[in-house]
């Protein structure tokens, strides 16, 4: 009994110093300009995409499948995402042998959103079979495929990610006939394709031949942090920030409207008006900004639920199905990132990634971590903007040095601005194809 | 049966449903014809501004915003409405709609347009209680031409000749009225509504059944007919319930929805009335 008591002391101290060592080093501060290495174009580059007349030729049919993914390690689901059981996944199967790409979304996104979409239009013309899934930080999937429940990890989101890939590609229709297997991803889901392909490496069970990352990040945790800085300098804190831009969105979009000769104000409207609303580099930059903390708002909030860390959910009394949500919604708005890994991602993962730290937690979350990899496999490809927001001058550096040959800098775009393009389709068939420069074939 | 097929689905760690083609080249067409026709739009509209002078609206300030809260005082009934939208939704309607979606588009089309030229008695009724003259002999011509030439309203004629499709309810003339929307309420098997836009739809449809043009709203025939155009429209709206896998799904429709109105209402009013006063909350 003794010596169980004094094994309870040791792990407590030992919880303790984790945690102490949180406190005392909580997670730094993004250096570099908040907007990264974008401008004033890269901002609305950033927010409007491509023009259509500049996107690459696309296919007039595309079949679409929608996989419903139920997973055995997901843990129990919360009441509130009663919605979310399975993790939902689109497969377009081509009539002939031919190569799988696996597509992976960015920061929040879902596995059919439109640059998802207009991905998939483009690879499935150029004859591959192409299947898309959401980010392992999309809610869907935090809820139907992750085993922690905690997202933003890219060792345990890539690890969750080959898990479930490994079940799709056992249970693909059997008339689709795969040739090969390729991943990419735009965003963080192009660090997280690099990281389930590194993965393969030693498992070998989905045998992924090319990566591309489209726009990925570098250090995760600064990306992220710059774009709390944005929120910060463009919002404020708190929920004022936020009022006063909605609040100046809402009469200019009113007034566009009341120009108009509609009748009701639909989703054409709100495209076209959408080039006219913002108007100042602030503008924009709290547009993007505030986009990111709305998906964080839901990543927090599983965090937190699933954790029972007690930020703003009491673990003893969860939400319940028709309980409102409004106030903690209200609540995660104001919190920052750097919240979340201090109070959510970090408390777990000291306590369940035995020997690891805060410093580790951060190092892991960088693409370094599998920079050797990246540097000696030829089968690694990149495509990013000189003006990408989320990068400064150091990280666009590394990526080049990396990966030599095989990255593409444009000259703009900002962050995802340009996807789709002719140019940058083109140069990812190529990149698929084998036939870019310093690859393998 | 179906159960029993169900039930083996359920324990299959994936399952596969065929949805309609997409079609990419099409909806990029369309995203470069819609900016083509906002810089048209815009045009017209500044050449509005200048010739209405000393009539033109007083611009909206954002001081005038709604608050961030919407009005929802029915909040747990409307949630129960939204969850059982949501699985009849998923269960019945989506799958009744995406098998719509298959057949040959001119078939859609001219179900569409059918239903949407009957829908213009209802316009011309109530933009004329709206004091709209115009735009209500817009309607009646819109109806008339697509009524004879569109052979019975299957073919969509009036827009070529420049006669785009304005339609309107008693929601709205209600709003030209005066009414505010009121609280935000969930109506089953149809979705986000008001007060007002309920009382509206129970108005419309009772309009079209009193008309009752060519014997379609009574007798069996109205329920397939009402089946059809539910389905025709449901097919219409690109929207999946939870498909932002948010669970503040919920508040996110609700605040977009009300400001879509709010917004909609203010285009009636020269000089916009102020909303940042109105209940808000739970």
């Amino acid at each position: 009994m003794n010596l169980a008591l004094v094994a309870l002391v040791l792990a407590s101290m030992a919880s303790a110093a984790r945690a102490g060592d949180l406190a005392a080093t909580p997670l730094p501060v993004a250096p570099g300009p908040p907007t990264g290495l974008a401008g004033p174009a890269a901002l609305r580059e950033t927010v409007f995409g491509p023009r259509p007349e500049d996107i690459a030729p696309l296919p007039a049919r595309v079949p679409l499948l929608e996989l419903n993914v139920r997973t055995a390690w997901h843990r129990p689901l919360p009441a509130v995402f009663w919605f979310d059981a399975r993790l939902r996944a689109w497969l377009s199967p081509q009539q002939h042998p031919a190569p799988l790409v696996i597509v992976i979304a960015g920061t929040g996104g879902s596995g059919n959103s439109d640059k998802v979409t207009t991905l998939r239009g483009a690879l499935y013309g150029a004859g591959f079979h192409v299947l898309t899934l959401p980010s392992p930080t999309f809610p869907g999937f935090i809820a139907a495929a992750s085993s922690t429940g905690i997202a933003g990890d890219l060792l345990q989101d890539g690890e969750d990610l080959y898990a479930t890939l490994t079940e799709i590609l056992a249970h693909l229709p059997p008339r689709m006939q795969v040739t090969d297997v390729d991943i990419i991803g735009y965003s963080l889901g192009g660090a997280n394709a690099a990281i389930v392909k590194s993965i393969d490496s030693q498992e070998q069970r989905l045998h992924l031949h090319r990566a591309v990352m489209i726009n990925p990040p570098v250090s995760l945790f600064d990306s992220v942090g710059r774009l709390d800085k944005l929120y910060a300098i463009t919002l404020g804190n708190g929920d004022a920030g936020v009022e006063r831009f909605y609040q100046r969105l809402y009469a200019e979009l009113a007034n566009l409207y009341r120009a108009s000769d509609r009748s009701v104000l639909d989703e054409d409207f709100l495209l076209g008006a959408a080039a006219s609303v913002l108007t100042t580099d602030r503008e924009f930059a709290a547009a993007i900004a505030l986009s990111f903390r709305l998906d964080l708002v839901n990543m927090f909030f599983a965090g937190d639920l699933y954790s029972g860390a007690g930020v703003v959910v009491d673990p003893r009394h969860p939400p319940k199905v028709g309980d409102s949500l409004e106030e903690i919604g209200i609540e995660l708005r104001s919190m920052p990132f750097s919240a979340y890994f201090e109070r959510v991602f970090a408390p777990y993962y000291l306590k369940h990634r035995a020997g690891s730290t805060v410093s580790s937690l951060i190092a892991q979350n960088r693409l370094s971590v599998i920079g050797d990899t990246l540097a000696k496999d030829g089968n690694y490809f990149a495509q990013t903007n000189r003006d990408d927001l989320i990068l400064d001058e150091e990280e666009l550096a590394w990526l080049e040095r990396t990966l030599g040959r095989r990255i593409v800098v444009y000259e703009q775009g900002g962050h995802l601005g340009n996807l789709g393009e002719r140019r940058q389709i083109e140069d990812l068939l190529e990149m698929l194809a084998g036939r870019w420069p310093g690859g393998s074939s | 049966m179906l159960l029993l097929g169900c039930g083996g689905c359920a324990l299959k760690p994936v399952t596969y449903h065929s949805l309609p083609d997409q079609t990419p080249a099409a909806d990029n067409a369309a995203a470069l014809q819609r900016e083509r026709d906002l810089e048209a739009a815009q045009a017209a509209a500044a050449a509005r501004a200048r010739s209405e002078g000393a009539e033109a609206r007083r611009p909206i300030t954002p001081a005038e915003a709604p608050s961030l809260r919407t009005y929802d005082p029915l909040s747990r009934l409307n949630r129960f409405s939204y969850r059982f939208n949501t699985r009849f939704d998923r269960l019945v309607f989506l799958p009744a709609a995406n098998a719509y979606r298959r057949i040959p588009h001119p078939l859609q089309a001219g179900v569409h347009h059918f239903f949407g030229n009957l829908s213009e008695i209802d316009s011309v009724i109530n933009y004329t209680l709206q004091g709209r003259l115009g735009r209500g002999v817009r309607s009646l011509g819109r109806f008339v031409i697509n009524s004879t030439v569109g052979i019975g309203g299957l073919f969509e004629v009036a827009e070529r000749l420049r006669l785009p499709n304005r339609p309107t309810g008693f929601a709205t003339t209600l709003a030209k009225w005066g009414m505010h929307p009121g609280a935000y309420v969930v109506i089953p098997f149809y979705g986000p509504s008001s007060t007002r836009e309920a009382i509206g739809l129970v108005a419309d449809y009772g309009t079209l059944y009193a008309i009752n043009p060519i014997d379609l709203y009574r007798g069996t025939q109205s329920w397939g007919l009402g089946v059809v155009n539910a389905v025709d429209q449901r097919a219409h709206v690109d929207f999946e319930y939870y498909a932002t896998g948010s669970p503040f799904e919920y508040e996110m429709i609700r605040f977009l929805y009300v400001r879509k109105l709010l917004i909609e209402d203010s285009a009636l009013h020269p000089t916009p009335k102020t909303n940042s006063e109105l209940p808000a909350g739970e």
